[in-house]
């Protein structure tokens, strides 16, 4: 009798389990998968992955292993791994700018086929730029955008409406704000603060500022026409009239700024926003969500946001010179004045590497495409701890989950709107994505630009380093290969 | 024990000797007074000035450690033991390996071959050009490295050479010590890679002991040659081995040094950031990595990097503590000698 | 019998199977990556359609350093040797004389030692003329500026440390206080103390600002001059590293030989006799071995530099070590370890000459051999 019912109790258990597994099999497809994913050390961007990892694996049974590493080695980090076969990563979160190192050599997934079968993704809400030039390489999508990246200039309300301006639509006009505001004391403590802040410190993030600068002039005919280099020949546009003025710009804005602003990298400088001692800075979507922080904001409703200043000049290729804005020489002027909003750095996106086992492809594709999907993405951009800025046009469309998100009516549409007119420029300016573009910019130009603002050079002689060091780096990987890389990433050819 | 030469100071030098010392005190501790207190600090505290004494500038808070200990959790945890383990197996197998090195180095004459040793590079050189041109895998390359190595040295046993002797042979272990980790990382990683170690313990582990045992080397190779050495004449008249004496009676007698030399070693294997970011990348994080990642885009988050500085700091100085007299006796015999 | 056997043989064999692991772990992990490293310094770093090449470029990478594009980077912008200049160049020049005096006083010239003795000067001449051209405006390569942070840093570390000690060996309390309160920093992870810095030296966040603020400091940015910038470098290195000398020389003042000096007090002897015919000589052998210890890790500064100040304003703050390590991260790797490379010659070149003309002396002084 004992035995009969332990039988029975053994069989219904196991049937039950059996039937268990079955429903979990079909609940959790990617049941006892890892992926091992790296990005750099957060909260910003590693904090989201890591919060939507455990959603992810609760509902798909995945596991998802966030890695980080400090920034400035997650592009050696994720490519020594992939590259010398020892593939202990399956995917990573890193700049669509650097794909073009690992798609070359075959190290990234291919994700069309995917990217096509997925509905949840709605990659369609997806803003056509990181979707069409940030997201695929020769055609071909390599990459899953989970965070817009470009650079927009912030100014204090406050302060504007005391000085009788506006935000500014030129680089002069930056200037003459910061020079207005320049030692008045903005955040009531009794001390002077600065018209402007800018990160500039060297090795960290900055060298993208002089790129958001010189764009206003180096490029008027649309993102096909680049502004790095010559579509033709493949010469540095960084030696000649528009550049020159750039660099004056660079260098000028600093006589507002605080006298070790050379050494202040973005998380400086927005700290300084935020603390309310700065009028004026360049920086990336971040400001936006941080400004709003009730803890550590003292400058909460008062930052208005604009696209980025450009200039009433363009160089003309051709005879080296600067030209005034108009019709011809600058099609998507606004008012005169030719803006390049600058997607400085492209906008955290995931790649998933091609050695990787299918199941583990399988589910970092379906990870990526999670925290990308608008349900999750919406509500992820409007807290500016997590280091995601808009991207999907379905973001700008209500300002309710933004006003949730704390900001006042006029801040939200103030701020969406300046990355929407920044978004829909056709002109924006794509980063520079030719193999071994880190020499170009974290070395080359990097350095040149640390020495120019550290007075060691002159702007004729920053603008002669940083072109010899670029066309050395050209003439040591093949001139053909990298023109051909550079035009097909900008849509040129 | 009194320096009786100064034993009389006048009031004045006294007062000056005391403030100059208490002077120093002050500016040992204040960076580390500083790093105490932000680790208990609002990031908004931190952000618009120096606040310096806690409840009377700034009410404290312990939001950093419940960041680090709870939210971080194993994130944290995982580095914390990893640094335990990496630094802990690394300085004991530095100092077994040292030692052995450094009392051979001490006691016995070694007079090797310049030929041999000639032969031996051009042998190196010979493997590391099969692997580089791909003709054969590294195992192959090395076992036939290896064979001709031992099949010329046999060979030519018999022809004369110049000869090294101790002191070339202890000079060539401690210049290890000038190569600067970043010329080896890359290809110790490679190495690893092959073996399929990488991002674990085992790799940094061994890094590590071959980067420190130089200075096992040198400190206790005066250590040991400071022992009077009839006792071990003696022992060794009586029959004993080499095995025995070293175990027995050398090695005790000579704790002070070991001693002072592990807990140097143990500090340069625990606070070690170079090597480790070079051969890690989840497995096998270490402390300093943690510290170094809490620079963050959105600027240094000195409150977290503050508390990992302390809790990395809290175990050495307690360690020191508990060794503190055998170190001072240590130092005193030791390499003071050298 | 077998066992008695295998007791013999490890008996006989006991040196070479005492030493074999140290040399066995040396050759594998140091000696082999030092020849691929040297292999990877003569060829260019592609990422190909398969992967990546290496393809072998001769000297172009070393070229460059020193003749090419990256000589502003590493040896520095030359213009005209500025008085300083002339200065160190004399003062070299005089400790070169000193050195090769001693040698041919010493009786013992051999080819070998006499073509050392060439390379180790020469060397030493041509950095310090490298350091002297470049010196005017501070735009040092990160040749000189490593220079600089070892002659600078030690200096200031072996002065202070040993001041230290001098006053901890008197008859003070609390001794035992001080030798671990001192010690502490050496305990401190580089990284940590390089944040730890830079809290303390932000000119608005940091606990010293008033005191800027109020001797008109308060627009200075340490971070902005190439000097102060070194020099700041230059302190978080020797808050770290004075522990490690006040230590080791503390140790010698306690173990001079006590009965000696108090056979010389007896007899008379002054406090300056005392130091300089007892103390003295027992010291020495130690503060040039610690000195060595603090030249051979002080080039291989690199923790500092990056995170204070990540190398700029410039490059100015940029140590051999942080130029390779930036070189690598932007997978140059040819470029890196060129650099690294040339640190390790160099290194080699100072330490190997500081222990043939400093250290062996004072130890054969003291009676020690070797």
């Amino acid at each position: 009798m004992r035995f009969i019912a332990r039988t029975a109790l053994t069989a219904l258990a196991a049937t039950t389990l059996g039937l268990g597994s079955q429903a979990q099999a079909q609940d959790k497809p990617h049941d006892g998968v890892t992926v091992n994913l790296m990005t750099f050390t957060g909260p910003q961007i590693a904090e989201p992955l890591q919060r939507r990892g455990k959603e992810f694996g609760e509902a798909t049974g995945a596991t998802i292993n966030v890695i980080t590493v400090p920034f400035s080695d997650l592009y050696q980090k994720v490519l020594t791994d992939w590259l010398t076969g020892t593939d202990s990563l399956d995917a990573a979160v890193f700049a669509p700018q650097w794909s073009v190192d690992y798609v070359v050599p075959g190290l990234l997934e291919d994700l069309s086929d995917r990217v096509a079968a997925d509905d949840a993704l709605q990659a369609d809400d997806i803003a056509e730029f990181f979707r069409e030039f940030s997201q695929k390489v020769d055609g071909s999508t390599y990459m899953i955008t989970v965070d817009g990246d470009f650079h927009m200039v912030y100014y204090r309300t406050d302060v504007a409406e005391e000085l009788g301006l506006e935000g500014p639509t030129t680089w002069d006009d930056y200037l003459a704000f910061a020079e207005a505001a320049n030692g008045m004391d903005m955040n009531g403590d009794g001390e002077a603060d600065y018209g402007s802040c800018i990160a500039k410190k060297r090795n960290a993030q900055s060298y993208w500022m002089i790129t958001s600068i010189a764009s206003a002039w180096l490029q008027s005919q649309g993102t096909s026409q680049g502004a790095f280099f010559d579509t033709a020949d493949m010469t540095p546009l960084t030696d000649n009239a528009g550049f020159a003025a750039a660099l004056e710009v660079y260098k000028r804005t600093g006589d507002y700024a605080p006298s070790d602003e050379i050494n202040l990298d973005v998380g400086d400088t927005r700290n300084l926003f935020t603390q309310g001692r700065c009028a004026l800075t360049l920086d990336w979507g971040d400001i936006g969500t941080l400004a709003i922080d009730p803890e550590n904001s003292q400058v909460i409703d008062k930052v208005g946001a604009v696209v980025l200043p450009g200039s009433t000049e363009v160089l003309d290729r051709e005879s080296g010179e600067l030209v005034a804005c108009d019709d011809t020489t600058c099609p998507h002027h606004v008012n005169g004045v030719n803006h390049a909003p600058f997607a400085a750095f492209g906008g955290w996106s995931g790649g998933v590497s091609a050695a990787a086992d299918d199941a583990v492809k399988d589910a970092a594709y379906a990870f990526f495409s999670y925290v990308s999907q608008p349900e999750q993405s919406n509500a992820d951009v409007t807290v500016g701890a997590t280091g995601f800025n808009p991207y999907r046009t379905s973001q700008f469309d209500s300002l309710d989950s933004w006003i949730e998100g704390g900001m006042s009516e006029r801040a939200a549409e103030n701020y969406l709107g300046a990355i929407q007119d920044s978004l829909n420029s056709p002109n924006m300016v794509l980063d520079l994505r030719i193999p071994q573009n880190q020499r170009y910019q974290q070395i080359v130009l990097d350095t040149a630009i640390a020495r120019y603002l550290a007075g060691e050079l002159d702007t004729e002689q920053t603008m002669a380093a940083i072109t010899e060091g670029w066309q050395e780096i050209t003439e040591e990987l093949g001139r053909q290969e990298q023109l051909t890389a550079y035009t097909s990433t900008i849509g040129a050819d | 024990m009194s320096d009786r030469r100064l034993g009389e100071m006048s009031p004045l030098t006294k007062i000056v000797v005391y403030g100059l010392l208490i002077g120093w005190s002050l500016i040992v501790l204040f960076p580390l007074y500083w790093v105490l207190i932000t680790s208990v600090k609002l990031p908004g505290q931190v952000g618009d000035g120096p606040d310096y004494l806690p409840f009377i500038d700034f009410t404290p808070s312990l939001h950093a450690w419940r960041y680090i200990f709870v939210d971080l959790g194993s994130d944290t945890f995982r580095p914390y033991l990893n640094s335990v383990i990496i630094a802990g197996a690394s300085t004991v197998l530095a100092m077994a390996v040292g030692a052995c090195a450094a009392y051979a180095l001490a006691r016995l004459h070694f007079r090797p071959r310049l030929l041999s040793i000639g032969l031996f590079l051009v042998c190196l050189g010979l493997g590391v050009w099969m692997i580089g041109s791909g003709l054969v895998g590294w195992p192959i390359a090395a076992a036939s490295g290896v064979a001709i190595f031992v099949i010329s040295v046999l060979a030519l046993s018999r022809v004369r050479s110049p000869r090294l002797g101790n002191s070339d042979i202890l000079f060539w272990v401690i210049s290890q010590r000038i190569l600067p980790p970043v010329v080896a990382a890359l290809p110790i990683y490679i190495m690893f890679q092959q073996i399929g170690i990488l991002d674990t313990h085992l790799a940094i582990i061994l890094t590590y002991t071959t980067v420190n045992m130089p200075i096992v080397v040198w400190l206790m190779y005066d250590f040991f040659a400071a022992i009077p050495i009839d006792i071990e004449e003696s022992a060794e008249l009586d029959g004993a081995s080499r095995f025995r004496i070293f175990r027995e009676m050398v090695l005790p007698l000579a704790k002070p040094g070991l001693a002072a030399t592990s807990l140097l070693v143990l500090i340069l294997s625990w606070n070690e950031y170079l090597l480790a970011l070079f051969l890690s990348t989840a497995r096998a994080q270490t402390i300093p990595l943690l510290v170094a990642a809490q620079n963050a885009t959105r600027g240094p988050q000195w409150w977290y990097m503050s508390v990992l500085i302390v809790i990395m700091i809290v175990p050495v100085v307690l360690l020191t503590i508990l060794l503190q007299r055998l170190i001072a006796k240590g130092l005193l015999l030791g390499a003071v000698k050298g | 019998m077998a066992s008695e056997r295998l007791d013999g043989f490890f008996d006989r064999n006991a040196g070479r199977l005492f030493i074999l692991p140290a040399v066995l772990l040396i050759l594998t992990f140091s000696l082999f990556p030092l020849i691929i490293s040297a292999w990877l310094s003569v060829s260019r770093f592609k990422l190909g359609r398969d992967g990546f090449t290496l393809s072998y470029i001769g000297e172009l990478n070393f070229k460059k350093l020193f003749t090419g594009s990256q000589q502003f980077h590493f040896l520095g912008t030359f213009s005209s040797i500025p008085f300083t200049g002339w200065l160190i160049l004399i003062v070299t020049a005089l400790l070169i004389g000193l050195g090769i005096r001693q040698w041919m006083r010493s009786g013992r010239l051999t080819v070998l030692g006499g073509i050392g003795r060439l390379i180790a000067f020469g060397t030493i001449a041509a950095l310090a003329w490298v350091f002297a051209s470049t010196m005017q405006d501070g735009r040092l390569g990160s040749l000189s500026t490593t220079l600089f942070y070892v002659v600078a840093g030690v200096s200031l570390q072996f002065v202070i440390g040993t001041g230290l000690a001098f006053l901890c060996a008197q008859d003070i309390r609390g001794r035992s206080f001080f030798r671990l309160v001192f010690f502490i920093p050496l305990m401190v992870t580089p990284v940590g103390i390089a944040y730890t810095f830079r809290m303390l030296a932000d000119m608005s966040l940091g606990p010293f600002s008033p005191l800027w603020k109020a001797a008109g400091f308060g627009d200075f940015s340490w971070a902005a001059d190439p000097w102060t910038a070194r020099l700041v470098i230059v302190i978080g290195d020797s808050w770290q590293w004075i522990p490690f000398i006040f230590i080791i020389m503390l140790a010698a003042f306690e173990s001079q030989p006590r009965d000696e000096i108090e056979a010389a007090e007896l007899d008379g002897a002054g406090p300056w006799r005392v130091f300089r015919d007892i103390t003295w000589p027992s010291v020495a052998p130690v503060a040039a071995t610690v000195v060595l210890i603090r030249i051979i890790e002080a080039f291989k500064i690199v923790d500092l530099p990056n995170v204070l100040t990540n190398g700029g304003p410039g490059i100015a703050t940029e140590s051999l070590t942080l130029h390779a390590f930036i070189e690598w991260r932007a997978l140059n790797l040819g470029g890196s370890a060129a650099v690294a490379y040339t640190l390790l010659f160099v290194s080699t070149i100072v330490c190997v000459a500081f222990f043939q003309l400093v250290v062996r002396p004072m130890r054969q002084a003291r009676g020690q051999t070797g």
